[in-house]
């Protein structure tokens, strides 16, 4: 029972929930970048929410089943195909021994995943079967998915027939405005400096990746201002979203593999609600941020979760009407 | 078990705590790094593992810090900054609760320091107006201390670097440094335990592997271990680099 990819795609790897309470040895958290995307495909086949998925980035595989196992794919839009027919997102599929699943042209978004009715025979390392992709170690022998590989399955279930409204799944194609808290030192950048960062409408650059986001242009802190905070800077934790200002002032947004104590001064922290879009930015998109409270993060987190919420009970009500047909 | 009654005469134990991001919290020491701050603080994590009530999933020691990262769905509101500043205090008061659960190790690091391992030997030279053998002499002689594992797996943050070895940061950080490189960061010096972007004056690199998931113990130190370099040519690396990638157990090296 496996998945054989004949061809492999850029940058395809196993992930879940990755390794969070290992950042005091350097270990990032890691795991899938849109863990929101990992979580509804997981939600549609009825799996624990962390069952491992596969992360597909930017140019996706084509794969051959071995075995008949229901498959459930989110996230960014790529045009795939089941045995050269289109086939739509956010449904339970039902999949055949020998068919074979393609995907071509990527249209919106950045990475994409495939939930699996089964369990992938991967080894965990330090708990968990995430691939740490910067690091090299755990998923698939302790790299991506390269063309020829097989993934094992020890054990697959059939899913019951499921799928997620059009209008509530997730639109990449708008320009996203994310939300940030201010950084732990914030209050060593000048009122201009924190209003130019607000104000930017900043592009994605193609050397980001799931270690950091990088961003341009420089907001062009005065250097003597950097320095100052530089020399004053306690380093500490730099949790994923943290957007740090190098001496260069492009900022960069540590993301879900990124080091895990800050060297530069921390400007602004993108809210945990929002964290889950950063893996779906794509080089030369456009992003703006606008700042926040604390108290409103957590509002929104709060908000973020019970519609989390209400998806599932929707996606379970969905199922017994697929069911009743 | 080390244990210590003494009381530091020349730290201020003054504190803060400080929002970082919307999932973790700062403790943030004001006094100046040093071996005694680091004690404090690996006793404070400690002591907070500790507090079965207290839902936190990781604390990060840094110089001057310990973060705490935490799921925000479970803290919505200030109370765990509160918890967290209560135990704090009541941490540095006890006479008794600077106290270290584990025996601190000596662990001897080889390193080759030759040209075509350090790139930036040159610009380490300029700034600091020493030559490469005396740049060698005085890394390599000295003891440091390991404050903090982080950065990227089994990264080791070292205090006790030479001030006349003191030299900036790279304006933006390189985009591929190879595993073992050893560098130098404003008064900082460590080892990349994988290859990875990063900031740092690169003048030397070790063949041992920081980080090794698959073994028992991954991680070659802890905090508040030492650690000693020692030069060593680019054929005594070129022995021992290739043992290294087939089996690396801690016994063995130093």
């Amino acid at each position: 029972m496996s998945m054989h990819f004949i061809r492999a795609g850029l940058q395809t790897s196993i992930q879940d929930y990755g390794r969070p309470g290992l950042m005091h040895y350097g270990i990032p958290i890691g795991g899938a970048a849109d863990p929101l995307s990992m979580k509804l495909a997981n939600m549609l086949l009825g799996n624990p929410l962390n069952n491992p998925v596969l992360e597909i980035t930017l140019t996706g595989p084509l794969i051959e089943f071995t075995c008949d196992v229901s498959i459930a794919i989110t996230g960014a839009q790529f045009k795939t195909s089941l045995n050269n027919r289109a086939i739509e997102y956010y449904r339970v599929i039902q999949v055949k021994r020998g068919d074979i699943l393609n995907f071509s042209k990527l249209i919106s978004g950045m990475r994409a995943y495939i939930g699996i009715s089964a369990k992938i025979s991967t080894p965990m390392i330090l708990g968990s079967t995430a691939t740490h992709l910067i690091s090299g170690f755990g998923g698939h022998h302790d790299r991506a998915i390269e063309n020829g590989d097989r993934i094992g399955f020890v054990d697959t279930w059939t899913a019951r027939p499921a799928k997620l409204k059009r209008e509530l799944q997730p639109n990449y194609k708008l320009r996203p405005l994310i939300r940030v808290v201010h950084g732990p030192e914030a209050g060593s950048f000048s009122q201009e400096i924190m209003e130019k960062f607000s104000g930017t409408s900043f592009q994605v650059s193609a050397q980001s990746n799931r270690m950091g986001i990088r961003l341009s242009p420089s907001i062009n802190p005065s250097r003597e201002a950097l320095t100052e905070t530089s020399g004053k800077m306690i380093s500490s934790g730099l949790y994923p979203g943290s957007i740090q200002i190098p001496e260069n002032g492009e900022p960069i947004i540590s993301f879900i593999e990124g080091q895990t104590i800050g060297g530069y001064p921390r400007l602004a922290h993108v809210i945990r609600a929002d964290l889950h879009r950063l893996g779906q930015l794509n080089a030369l998109d456009k992003i703006s941020f606008q700042v926040i409270t604390l108290e409103n993060a957590r509002i929104i987190l709060r908000e973020k979760q019970k519609s989390l919420e209400k998806l599932q009970r929707e996606i379970a009500t969905e199922t017994r009407d697929l069911l009743t047909l | 078990m080390i244990s210590t009654q003494e009381k530091p005469r020349f730290l201020k134990l003054e504190f803060d705590i400080i929002a970082n991001g919307d999932c973790a919290l700062d403790i943030r020491f004001s006094a100046e790094p040093s071996e005694l701050l680091s004690r404090y603080i690996i006793g404070l994590r400690q002591y907070i593992l500790k507090q079965d009530d207290l839902k936190v999933i990781d604390l990060i020691p840094a110089y001057q810090c310990l973060t705490i990262t935490f799921d925000p769905l479970l803290y919505l509101d200030e109370s765990l900054s509160r918890e967290v500043k209560t135990l704090t205090k009541k941490f540095l008061k006890a006479t008794n609760s600077h106290f270290l659960e584990r025996e601190p190790c000596v662990i001897r690091i080889p390193v080759c320091y030759e040209n075509s391992f350090a790139p930036d030997m040159l610009t380490v030279s300029e700034y600091t107006g020493l030559t490469p053998e005396e740049i060698i002499e005085l890394h390599s002689t000295s003891v440091y201390l390991v404050h903090m594992l982080g950065f990227s797996p089994g990264f080791l943050y070292l205090g006790g670097l030479d001030p006349k070895l003191h030299c900036p940061r790279k304006e933006a950080p390189r985009l591929h440094i190879p595993a073992g490189a050893v560098g130098i960061g404003g008064g900082q010096t460590g080892i990349y335990p994988q290859a990875t972007p990063g900031g740092w004056q690169i003048i030397g690199q070790t063949p041992i592997k920081l980080f090794q998931p698959y073994n028992t113990s991954p991680f070659i130190a802890q905090p508040l271990d030492t650690i000693e370099f020692y030069s060593i040519s680019e054929s005594e690396f070129n022995d021992i680099a290739p043992q290294v990638q087939c089996k690396y157990s801690k016994e063995s090296y130093p």
